[in-house]
């Protein structure tokens, strides 16, 4: 930086190298901005340390001191979150429910998807806004209807409850992303299946769905992270033991006289592990459903 | 992340240089059936009880005897109703939170796309707080939160114990530390958001900012806040919805509302009112006031998306 002022009868080089410098030497709050970022990014991650560091301890330890490393290292508290506290059971039952609603909404988004970007039909343009408008309602404001509509199906505390509750919130999200895959797809493909002569189903089954497995994979993340945190629903829908989804199922762990906060945590962590899997694995199909959404 | 959005104009522009009309010949029919399922989801499980919410708003009912018409008496009322009215304002505060989130996230977002370094660590751990369940969020900082729980510890620890507090119990600190976690939930959503709005920006501008002479702020202020017009009100948009729509979580498991209504939220209200008071009529009446002003939020949204449109 000096060296670009000292000299004082070529200006030429030396100040136009200094020019081109990236923001990143001149700036002097450059420090301060990667601080902060690490901060926030240390508060992300710190949930994750915090429950681990939490659950290996000891209710004892625990009253001790919750920060800083555990004094005791006892698995007890996953022992006894994963059977007494029925987590295992919770999970087993997000497990289900999140299949369910994965598999049907890809069913769903993919046969929709079809048919309004490769056939065809009279209306398909009115119908594919009538399902894309229902994104406008916000979900809690159907509460009360929703329950008696279940209750009335007889699906109260049974999975397809809550499957097909997740399912419907997510279509119109769902087609959406799926329709704009599929219309992107280069249209000698669907020429070649035509000369081949594949029927409509066939092209379907041997072209579409192939040629859609990125949206397919990105639908599916999606709809897992959706399906397994969902809250409301399955605490209105879900209320034996027996079906309880694990984000229900660990309130239980909060809501006891005393509460074994290890066992919380460790109950806390069990229900995260999945997702926080799915995401560190699947990421980018991930972010590719945020952008898609994003960039319409 | 660029692989779907490249393709969706190259394809459009290959559609229309297409044969439209071949493709027609075939299987008019099936294009109904192979909508039905999404088309009848939608019918049954979000018109059917957006239907059902509605008429009920204008219903005295409890569940049990059959729903009887009283006309707008339930919005009457609601306009004199204390505690829904603390609601709304609640969520009015909430979403004085987002002009926060939505600039606060566009520096995050502006620093990761400058390539920062460690922007892909940043960028991956940022949005984390998105992944865990909102319920596992609320029940954790409720713990930390506790009176003898690991902030107040952590206080005291350094010499601040005059700064301790039942920050969940007290009236001063509770909607705030609401406001905080789902500020902090959400922003790695934003910033996403932004850094895909990002991809579309054109480096030389920014280039040419800069032999200008312009520096950090003034590139993000002057040269990408203006292209990124659109997104940042997407942005806006979102996190105003999810203040006025998506807290339940939260308030079920930081404060249920209280201390009083001090965090109570138009939606907690309708879970309340509706299931725990049996008034249902005037829950769904609540329900249909809630998602008109989610639409009227929308709807202002799409009048300013539209605005710029030649």
């Amino acid at each position: 930086m000096e060296a670009a002022t000292a000299p004082t009868a070529r200006p030429g080089l030396w100040d136009r190298m200094v020019e081109r410098v990236p923001p990143i030497h001149r700036s002097p709050s450059r420090a301060a901005q990667i601080v902060g970022m690490l901060l926030l990014a240390i508060s992300a991650i710190f949930p994750l340390l915090f429950m681990l560091s939490g659950a290996l301890r000891t209710p004892a330890d625990w009253n001790h001191s919750q920060l800083g490393l555990p004094t005791t290292s006892s698995l007890e508290a996953f022992t006894s979150a994963w059977g007494s506290a029925n987590i295992g059971l919770y999970i087993r039952n997000s497990a289900i429910v999140t299949t369910g609603t994965v598999i049907l909404s890809l069913i769903v988004a993919a046969t929709a998807g079809y048919a309004f970007s490769q056939q065809d039909w009279r209306g398909k343009r009115a119908t594919y806004l009538f399902v894309l408008a229902w994104l406008a309602v916000p979900p809690v404001a159907l509460m009360v209807p929703v329950y008696y509509e279940m209750s009335s199906l007889g699906l109260i505390n049974t999975y397809w409850s809550v499957i097909l509750l997740y399912t419907a919130l997510n279509t119109p999200f769902n087609v959406y992303l799926m329709t704009s895959y599929l219309r992107g797809l280069p249209d000698e493909l669907m020429e070649a299946a035509r000369i081949d002569g594949a029927g409509i189903h066939a092209t379907f089954v041997q072209v579409i769905l192939p040629m859609a497995r990125p949206a397919l994979a990105t639908l599916a993340v999606f709809n897992v992270l959706y399906a397994w945190n969902e809250f409301v629903f399955a605490l209105l829908l879900l209320q034996t033991e027996s079906v309880k989804t694990a984000t229900v199922g660990v309130l239980q762990l909060q809501g006891r006289f005393s509460v074994n906060y290890p066992v919380l945590v460790a109950g806390l962590l069990l229900t995260s592990l999945p997702v926080i899997g799915v995401y560190l694995f699947f990421q980018r199909y991930l972010v590719r459903a945020i952008v898609a959404g994003a960039v319409k | 992340m660029t692989t779907l959005t490249a393709r969706l104009p190259k394809g459009r522009l290959a559609r229309s240089h297409g044969s439209p009309k071949r493709r027609r010949a075939r299987g008019s029919r099936w294009g109904y059936i192979y909508a039905a399922p999404a088309v009848a989801l939608v019918i049954a499980f979000i018109g059917v009880p957006l239907g059902s919410v509605i008429y009920h708003g204008f219903t005295s009912w409890n569940g049990f005897s059959p729903p009887r018409w009283v006309g707008l008496d339930n919005f009457k009322v609601m306009w004199e109703d204390p505690i829904f009215l603390r609601a709304i304002r609640n969520n009015v505060l909430f979403a004085l939170s987002v002009p926060i989130e939505v600039v606060g996230a566009l520096i995050l977002a502006h620093l990761i796309h400058e390539r920062i370094p460690g922007w892909r660590f940043f960028r991956s751990t940022f949005f984390l707080p998105a992944i865990y369940s909102t319920v596992v969020i609320g029940i954790l900082t409720s713990v930390v939160l506790l009176p003898q729980g690991p902030f107040n510890q952590f206080l005291g620890d350094v010499g601040l114990s005059g700064l301790q507090h039942n920050w969940l119990e007290s009236t001063g600190t509770a909607l705030g530390a609401i406001i905080l976690v789902v500020v902090w939930a959400n922003f790695g959503y934003s910033v996403l958001i932004y850094l895909a709005g990002m991809t579309s920006l054109d480096p030389q501008l920014a280039e040419a900012a800069r032999l200008d002479g312009a520096g950090f702020w003034k590139i993000l202020w002057k040269v990408h806040a203006p292209n990124l017009r659109r997104v940042i009100e997407l942005v806006f948009v979102i996190n105003t919805i999810t203040a006025f729509a998506y807290m339940l979580p939260y308030i079920y498991t930081m404060t249920h509302g209280g201390p009083g209504y001090s965090t109570f939220a138009t939606e907690y209200y309708i879970y309340e009112t509706g299931f725990s008071g049996g008034h249902l009529g005037y829950a769904s009446a609540i329900g249909v006031m809630l998602a008109l002003i989610v639409l009227v939020i929308g709807a202002v949204q799409i009048r300013v998306l539209t605005r710029g449109e030649k």
